[in-house]
Parts: structure tokens; sequence; C-alpha cells
């Protein structure tokens, strides 16, 4: 029997479509290194006018993004950036920021909705009269929308109160926008808006957008000069890279539009995950496309157990933990694959055997 | 790339029709304003000498990018990128391979896996890329510092003085450790030249004998080893690691592979992770990769004997000097002579207007790769070119 597969691991498991793999094979590409790609700097020049800055970056992946807009911000040594707890870069970047750019993280808790308390940002600010012992604050970080917490949204008030500060105290202000076109579609605020608080924001291509690979970080045209040097130095310098940009491109025109209901999608599972016995979702933090799913414990039932059930029905999801479970949509589930993976989720849960006689 | 097809037989049919500026050596050449008059007119040839870098993905790189199968390679494995992993390690004699965005990351991780440790330091040329073009990020990122030793002009460096840049382990108090030598093969900045197998397996022995670990800029080592006839892995036994282009002349648009133990290649893929070098559906690139693997290597020797024959006919030309001992592989460094009365900018901007594109490398020094693309009609063409170039500031 041939199982159906609907693989909600992450937005990152998206393939090109047949538009963007027309693209990428008729793509105009030359060395970008030696001089500039032609569709990379095409596609440069339209994120960073939908972004409202001045001059944009292609990057191998958020990672680097991330990693080169934290280093070039905190260029001198003994530099300090305020971020979240609970943020991507903190949690799932390898500590680069630290352990190769020397950065010293000063984290903040985060709410659960994703934002950090603005007088706690403050307050870790480090009054340079104590700069003796102090390392120097360079760089605020946000997430937009924040990942951990479930794709929460950053309001454009909350991100503009953030920047206020930062600008009276004369840090930078960062943005890790890997899923910002989520947040703005879920805001309806338009991105330039959204992030014009922000020297810099790091947007992925390669999630809910659907490009195969890459991510494209944005600031002031010194910005990202110092930024192409880094990413050179880093090694992400690539070639006739076009050819990545052109599927970036394509999703960038087709994709943006049909976040809405992927964002639709995820609320439709929530609810009905919540329904089930077993299960909690707090369907109230589920403003976007990821939905973390609570397991009770009078369930009978782990998130690793119910995550292997639910491979045996082709459904791939991610375990966090010995009682939690993530889910993330994109435009490659369809509403079909939604109402499978719920009724899969029930008979799961519920301990009906697979129709395979598992 | 069809375009430039066109342009340039277009560009024949103009210059037949006006005069022979273009390969008649033999004749006094125009004047500068009637060839600049003339060139307006022309469609511009493209001939790109500037690296092997600059190899655009053939039909059926195209072809194969549209249909690679791909997955997630980060959450999972990319197949294509696992086929093209897989590959490369059987090649090159090692036990597992990785997929990088360039070169530069290739080296940058493995110097930093094998000098994992802080307080590291490595062995390496004074005239390497590591050491020259990659902005000292083994440095600047990676916390090793760069131990440098002689290039000779053969790019090797004296096995004496490799062994006397090791540190002894009893000066420690004020000493970092010795943990790694580097090669490079073939070296560029000496002019493409090749490092022996002999030589190659001396070096490992000095590195065994003293704890060391040998790591091979292997940017270009399918040119060595097409030019010395020694097969890759043969090549590269000796080395812990090894960091090969595909974007180079075997001409896949990106990328670059590592090789080396299934131990290290583990740590090289969390730390290629951590500098942001963790691509998705990479499948893509890699696919275009496996096509230049099958299609591109055996074009090596032939790209080889281009560049002799224009190194030759440069050597010819007064005024210019290239030293053919130095012709072993697709690089040629152009010296100009003492007392010519050309000059690199000279030389750079007539050809630049033909539509031949080189690299100044400093005051009277001009460098040319040569790469699968550049056809033995480039080669003439270009070599027309330079001597129209000279002959005009020598004043024929």
């Amino acid at each position: 029997m041939v199982t159906r597969t609907v693989d909600l691991r992450s937005d990152t498991v998206t393939k090109p479509t047949e538009t963007m793999r027309v693209a990428m094979a008729n793509a105009e590409v030359d060395d970008d290194v030696l001089g500039r790609d032609p569709s990379c700097f095409r596609l440069e020049e339209e994120m960073a006018k939908i972004t409202g800055k001045e001059a944009a970056l292609f990057v191998p992946s958020g990672t680097m993004g991330n990693l080169i807009s934290v280093l070039v911000h905190c260029d001198i040594r003994g530099s300090e950036v305020i971020l979240g707890d609970n943020s991507h870069i903190h949690i799932y970047e390898n500590g680069g920021i630290a352990t190769l750019g020397g950065v010293h993280p000063r984290t903040v808790r985060n709410n659960e909705d994703g934002t950090m308390d603005i007088d706690l940002i403050e307050a870790a600010i480090r009054d340079p009269k104590g700069e003796l012992v102090y390392p120097t604050t360079r760089l605020i970080c946000l997430e937009n929308s924040h990942g951990n917490t479930g794709g929460r949204c950053l309001s454009v008030e909350y991100t503009e109160r953030v920047g206020e500060v930062a600008k009276q105290h004369g840090p930078k202000l960062h943005i890790d926008g890997a899923r910002i076109f989520n947040a703005s579609v879920a805001l309806g605020v338009p991105v330039d808006r959204l992030v014009r608080a922000a020297d810099s924001v790091s947007v992925c291509l390669s999630k809910g957008i659907g490009a195969p690979v890459g991510s494209v970080i944005v600031g002031s045209n010194s910005f990202i000069t110092k930024a192409r040097r880094l990413r050179k130095t880093l090694g992400g310098g690539m070639r006739q890279v076009g050819i990545l940009c052109a599927a970036a491109l394509v999703a960038l025109h087709e994709n943006v539009e049909k976040l809405e209901s992927d964002h639709k999608n995820a609320r439709f599972l929530a609810d009905g995950l919540n329904e089930i016995k077993g299960l909690r979702v707090d369907t109230s933090s589920v403003e976007t496309n990821i939905i973390y799913i609570e397991i009770e414990e009078n369930s009978g039932t782990t998130a690793a157990k119910l995550s292997k059930d639910l491979e045996e029905y082709g459904i791939l999801i991610m375990p966090m933990g010995t009682s939690r479970l993530r889910v993330v949509f994109h435009h490659q589930i369809s509403d079909s694959d939604v109402r499978y993976t719920l009724s899969c989720f029930e008979r799961a849960v519920a301990g009906e055997p697979n129709e395979n006689g598992n | 790339m069809l375009g430039s097809i066109c342009a340039c037989t277009e560009l024949l049919a103009i210059v037949k029709s006006t005069s022979n500026i273009v390969g008649a050596s033999d004749m006094a050449p125009p004047s500068l304003l009637e060839t600049a008059t003339v060139v307006e007119k022309m469609v511009t040839r493209n001939v790109d000498l500037r690296s092997d870098t600059v190899t655009k993905p053939t039909e059926a790189m195209r072809a194969a990018m549209a249909s690679a199968e791909v997955d997630d390679d980060v959450l999972g494995y990319d197949p294509t990128a696992l086929l093209l992993e897989t590959e490369m390690a059987k090649m090159m004699g090692k036990e597992a391979a990785l997929f990088v965005p360039s070169g530069t990351m290739g080296n940058l991780i493995c110097v930093l896996v094998h000098c994992d440790i802080r307080g590291s330091e490595v062995i390496l040329g004074d005239n390497c890329h590591i050491n020259i073009y990659e902005n000292g990020g083994i440095s600047t990122i990676g916390g090793v510092h760069p131990r440098q030793v002689k290039n000779n002009d053969d790019g090797t460096i004296d096995i004496d003085l490799i062994e006397a840049a090791i540190r002894d382990p009893r000066g420690e108090l004020m000493f970092p450790s010795t943990r790694l030598i580097c090669l490079e093969n073939s070296h560029a900045n000496s002019g493409g030249r090749c490092l022996s197998v002999e030589y190659t397996d001396r070096v490992g022995e000095v590195a065994k004998k003293h704890g060391l670990k040998l790591h091979i800029d292997g940017a270009r080592i399918f040119n060595a080893s097409a030019a010395l006839g020694v097969p890759v892995d043969r090549l590269v036994e000796a080395a812990d690691s090894v960091s090969v282009c595909l974007s180079k002349g075997i001409g896949a648009p990106v990328g670059s592979v590592i090789v080396g133990s299934k131990n290290f290649i583990t740590k090289a893929k969390r730390l290629r992770k951590t500098l942001g070098g963790g691509m998705r559906q990479i499948g893509i690139l890699c696919a275009a990769a496996l096509v230049a693997l099958k299609e591109n290597v055996g074009k090596l020797e032939s790209d080889h004997k281009k560049t002799r024959l224009l190194a030759d006919g440069l050597n010819e030309i007064k005024g210019l000097r290239v030293n053919p001992c130095s012709i072993e592989t697709n690089i040629i460094f152009i010296d100009i002579v003492d007392g010519s009365r050309t000059t690199t900018e000279k030389i750079f901007k007539y050809l630049e207007e033909r539509g031949i594109l080189l690299m100044q490398e400093k005051a009277s020094r001009l460098r040319v790769v040569l790469h699968h693309q550049i056809s033995a009609s480039d080669v003439q063409y270009t070599l027309s070119c330079f001597q129209q170039a000279v002959q005009i500031e020598n004043g024929n």
C-alpha cells in the first residue's frame, strides 16, 4: 500500500514547484563573487524594496543570516547582544555568535507571546559607567514570528517601542524575521512597516515562502557591504547562485499570498486537536502556521509514541520533549491533508491499530 | 549562452568584412582610433579568463537541476546531496564527504575541526589561498593561530622548514599546540603548480611522526591529478581531509566537497550548520555537480593543453614574460618585462575592450585561468589581442 506522506515537521520541507524548477533551469547566472550574478541581484533588489531597506544580501541559511547580522553589528570585540532566552538564535544556532563571533549573549525572558518585557530589556542594557567590568551592549534582537512560542507575532507597536529603547540607549535592532511574512499576513501589516524600526532583518525564503534554499538579510548600504565581506569569510560566497535566487523570486511572487491559507489550516487543525481527549492545544496561541500540542498525563501516550504511530499513517511531526509535539504548516499541505491528519491523530490517541495491522 | 555564440558569429562576420584586425598578427596594426571605432560597431566577444569559477552551467546541468530529486538536507538528508557525497568519498578514497557552499567554507571547516581545541596552531604556506584569500577566517572566526612557512616557487614548502615550525610540546607554557599541516594542490598563487604524490606522502609522514593531521586544500586537485597522471585518491592518500572545489574547472555552478573520515565529517557537518552552511533542498546544486563530475574531469587535460599553447605564444611576445616551467595546469602568470613600455593597466584595458577579461595581480603581473568554456579559437583570439596590445604600446 502506498503510504500518503504529510510532512508537518517544518515549513523548510517544501519542495520546489514546477515553476521554480523551470526558473532554475533558465536562470541567468554569473559569478557572484567576482562580480554580480544578475538573478541574485534582482532578488536582492526586490527584497530590499519589500522590506523598505537600502540593500539586501542572499545567504545560504537563516542561521548565517542571523550570524552575519549579529557579528556585523557587534564587530568590536567585547560586545554584548540582548535577546530572548527562548529565541532561535539562542537555542538553535549552535551558540555561533559566541563560539565563532566572540559576542556575549545576554538573555532576557521570552513571554509566551514571543515578546520580552520592555523594562527587562532596558534593565539588561549595560551601563557604560561600568565598562571596566562590563561588555558593551551593541544590539537587541527580536524574533518575528517567534518560533518557540508557537509562531507568535510581535505587533508593530511593540517592535517600535523596542526600537525606541534601542535608539535611546545606542544599540542597534535586529529582527530574526525567518517567518516575517507569516507575521505580516497574520497581523495584516505590510512587511516594510512591520520592520521599519529595525536596522537589519534576516528573512527566510526556504520556509513558508517555499524556495529550496536560502535567506536574505536586509539593512543599510553600509551594513550590507560589511555583511557581504563577512559572508565571504564564513564561506557563504557562492558563485552562480542565481539558480537558487531564481527559485526564490518565483517563491516571492507565488507563495506569500498562500500563507493566509496555511494559517487557516493551522487554526482548523488546532481546534480539532483540542477536541481530542488526551491532547491540549492553546488555540489562542495559534496565530500563524505553527501548533504546539501538549500531551496530557492521562492520555496513555507520549510524544515519542504518538509521533511513531502517526508516522505509520505517513504523517511526520516533530516531538519536542516527552509530552509535546510540534506541527508546522506550509503551502504543500492541502485541505485534505489537514483532515486526514486530524483523523489520524484521533485514531492514534484512541489507540486504534493502523489498518495495516500494526 | 546562445546569445553569446550568435554574437561571436556576428563579430567574425563584421571583422571579415571591415578589416583583418583579429588574428592578423603579421599585418601592421590599425591606429587606436580605427580599432576603437570598429570595436564600437562590433558585438563584443566574451572570453572570461578571470578564473575557472566563471564557468556557467551547461544544458545537461540545467536539465539535471530542473529534475533533481530533493529533500530537506538539514532535517534529514537530501537524496541527491547524498549521491554526490557518496560519489566524492569514493573518488577521493575517504570514508565520507560533505557538500559545502564554497571552498572557503571547506577549508575553514577543515581547519576548525582539526583544531577544535582552543590554543591550536596550523602550519601552512605563506602564499597559500587559506592564508591570503580567505579573510584570515581561521583566526578571526576560528581562533586558530597560523604559522606561515615559505612557499617555494613550485608550491611546496621545504620539509625541514615544516618540521622546524612544529611546536615543541616542552615549550607549551608559551607555545600554542601545532595540530595541523595544510598543503595546497594545485597551488594557485605559484601558478597552478602540482605537488607530487611523493612530496605529499613525505609531508604526511612528518605529520604522523609528530601527531599532526594533514589537510589538503584541493580546490584544483582534479587539475593536479590530470596533470600528474596520478589518480586523485592516490594523490590525497596521506591526507586526513581534503577540500575539493566543484565550481572551478569541473564547472558546477556552486560548491565544494570536503572529504575525510566518518568521525571528521560528522563534526564537519555540525560546524557547517554553525557557520550557516546548512542548506535545505540542496540537491538542485548537487545534481549539477554530479553532471560536472561525469562530464568535465575528462576535459581538464585539454584545458592544460590550451594553457600551454597560450603560454608559449605569450612568451614569444616581446615585452611579456611567462615562466614556461611553471605552466603545469590551467593558470598562467604573465609578467611585464622591465623596460617594456606597456603596463598591466594598458593591456588589461585593451583586452577588456575586446571582451577579454583577466586579473591584474599586482603592478607588473597579470593572471589568466583557463576552463572548459574557453575554446581553442578563444585562445587564438586572446593571443592576437595580447600581441596587438603590446605592439601598440611599444610603437611597433
